[in-house]
């Protein structure tokens, strides 16, 4: 079990997300990185972020840190409060109705990732494959 | 948390005379030539309200581009309409959305017509969707489809903020409407309809629609076919806004994905290329959406039923003369192989691809372009 959100948990979702073959086939085309940013609520206190280094398919880098100057800029964001994101690993959000809903917030260019919506989906849905403690 | 979005309808004879009181000064009508061939412009110019300035645009195309739209944008600046009217089927309905972003916001790019993008609409205009078809549900979605010829793509650009504030619903509107259109689109709104109910999205309100869209569009259509019935036309016709209001709700599945990139690549009608891939789709679910599509099977008029919903969706299709293989469309086979890859990938890049009751990787909608006869 890993602490979500942990350097550990970054560890393992990333394994999970590089041996993801729906994620692996859906990005195969994608380039460019995404940073999830995990937001306080009642529950957390602190901002997380995970930084992933997207690259056809595939997980090149990560970087986690409670510190937003410690982590590279990305070209999209997928933001949301703690208790959504605990959730969201519980597959009790869809994470594209989550965007929707309000519940999260993506910035990024849209053009860009309304083409990769099934490798989005993927990549936020491999969180929910991590056995996770909050 | 979900929602369910509608515009106002006003549906039924004479729904057009709802027109005549509003309070808008500056009429914009969104249309196309074949609108005006037709007498159907008249008609609604016959309803709009007295002493209101018009301007017409009556020059879309099918299938419009993004700069057929971009081109038209400084004619409505100019106008400054405070009401928009889209007019026709689904290229005219959604060049009027395109129009009334552009016209709204501008600052905007088309591509932030996305849910994911605050558009702060409403603050010139209305807009209001007249359809002239009955199947491709635009006048109650919150998508409009505007291809990009260069890339060979049809962009499936969506916001719940371009949904229209009403649709109006005249049958006098579809009474003269060819054999041949009539047949395509409602197999286009047969389509909206399974996928709706059906999709990972679906929730309690689209399967309402959708079923009972099913059921109006498939016991009214075959006597609309034979003998232009009226009343089955107006039948049909509601039933085909509420299978846009059915998928506008929960999303398209992978028969779309799939008739847009045929539709990229092929000229072909929208409602002859998701229908053409609906019944394969549809098998190739069957296994994830046994619930669903029993509940779909049974909205078909008893003498169609088969024992799946493929079966019997086929049965329906040959019943009404919907295209059930390549050479039936005038697509030549070595050509379609030929594109095939750039199908694939067009396909993966739907947001339908994500609702599908079964996910589907690129092997597999390969071969279900392949299955195709």
């Amino acid at each position: 079990m890993s602490k979500f959100p942990s350097d550990e948990w970054a560890k393992e979702y990333v394994e999970k997300l590089n041996s993801n073959e729906s994620y692996q086939d859906a990005g195969k085309q994608w380039e460019g990185a995404i940073t999830f940013v995990i937001q306080p609520d009642g529950e957390f206190k602190d901002t997380a972020y995970l930084y992933l280094d997207l690259f056809h398919g595939k997980c090149r880098d990560y970087k986690f840190s409670m510190s937003a100057a410690d982590v590279p800029k990305s070209e999209f964001s997928y933001i949301g409060k703690y208790g959504n994101w605990k959730r969201l690993i519980n597959k009790e959000i869809d994470p594209i109705q989550g965007v929707l809903t309000g519940k999260f917030k993506l910035d990024g260019s849209m053009m860009k990732i309304m083409r990769f919506t099934k490798a989005a989906k993927e990549m936020v849905s491999t969180a929910s494959q991590v056995s996770t403690e909050f | 948390m979900w929602y369910f979005r509608s515009p106002s309808i006003v549906y039924g004879e004479d729904a057009l005379s709802f027109l005549s009181e509003l309070p808008y000064e500056r009429i914009l009508i969104v249309t196309d030539r074949n609108i005006v061939k037709a007498g159907l412009l008249s008609i609604l110019h016959s309803n709009l309200p007295s002493g209101s300035k018009n301007l017409v645009i009556d020059n879309i195309p099918e299938e419009p581009t993004i700069s057929d739209v971009t081109d038209r944008s400084k004619q409505v600046m100019e106008f400054s309409p405070d009401l928009i009217i889209g007019m026709g089927g689904g290229s005219s309905m959604d060049a009027a959305k395109a129009l009334f972003v552009m016209y709204e916001r501008p600052d905007l790019d088309l591509f932030d017509i996305t849910p994911l993008v605050h558009l702060g609409l409403r603050k010139k205009s209305r807009l209001i969707l007249v359809p002239t078809t009955s199947g491709t549900g635009s006048e109650c979605t919150w998508a409009a489809v505007l291809s990009d010829r260069d890339h060979g793509r049809k962009n499936e650009l969506a916001s719940p903020e371009i949904i229209a504030d009403y649709a109006i619903l005249d049958p006098v509107l579809v009474q003269k409407l060819p054999q041949s259109i009539t047949r395509n689109t409602a197999v286009d709104a047969i389509t909206h309809a399974v996928e709706g109910h059906s999709s990972q999205w679906k929730n309690p309100y689209s399967e309402a629609m959708a079923e009972k869209a099913l059921r109006l569009i498939t016991h009214n259509l075959p006597a609309v076919l034979r003998d232009g019935n009226m009343k089955s036309r107006e039948m049909v016709h509601i039933g085909a806004s509420m299978a846009g209001l059915s998928f506008s709700n929960s999303q398209i599945g992978l028969a779309h994905a799939m008739g847009h990139s045929l539709g990229a690549h092929f000229r072909i009608a929208h409602g002859m290329s998701v229908g053409l891939y609906l019944p394969y789709v549809v098998d190739f679910n069957q296994d994830y959406s046994v619930e669903s599509y029993e509940i779909l099977r049974q909205c078909f008029p008893e003498k169609y039923r088969g024992e799946s919903l493929g079966e019997t969706i086929r049965k329906f299709f040959r019943e009404i003369g919907q295209p059930l293989d390549l050479k039936a469309t005038g697509i030549d086979r070595d050509e379609y192989d030929l594109n095939l890859s750039g199908m694939v990938g067009l396909a993966e890049e739907s947001t339908g691809i994500i609702t599908n009751p079964r996910e589907a990787n690129s092997q597999e909608i390969l071969e279900l372009f392949e299955a195709v006869e």
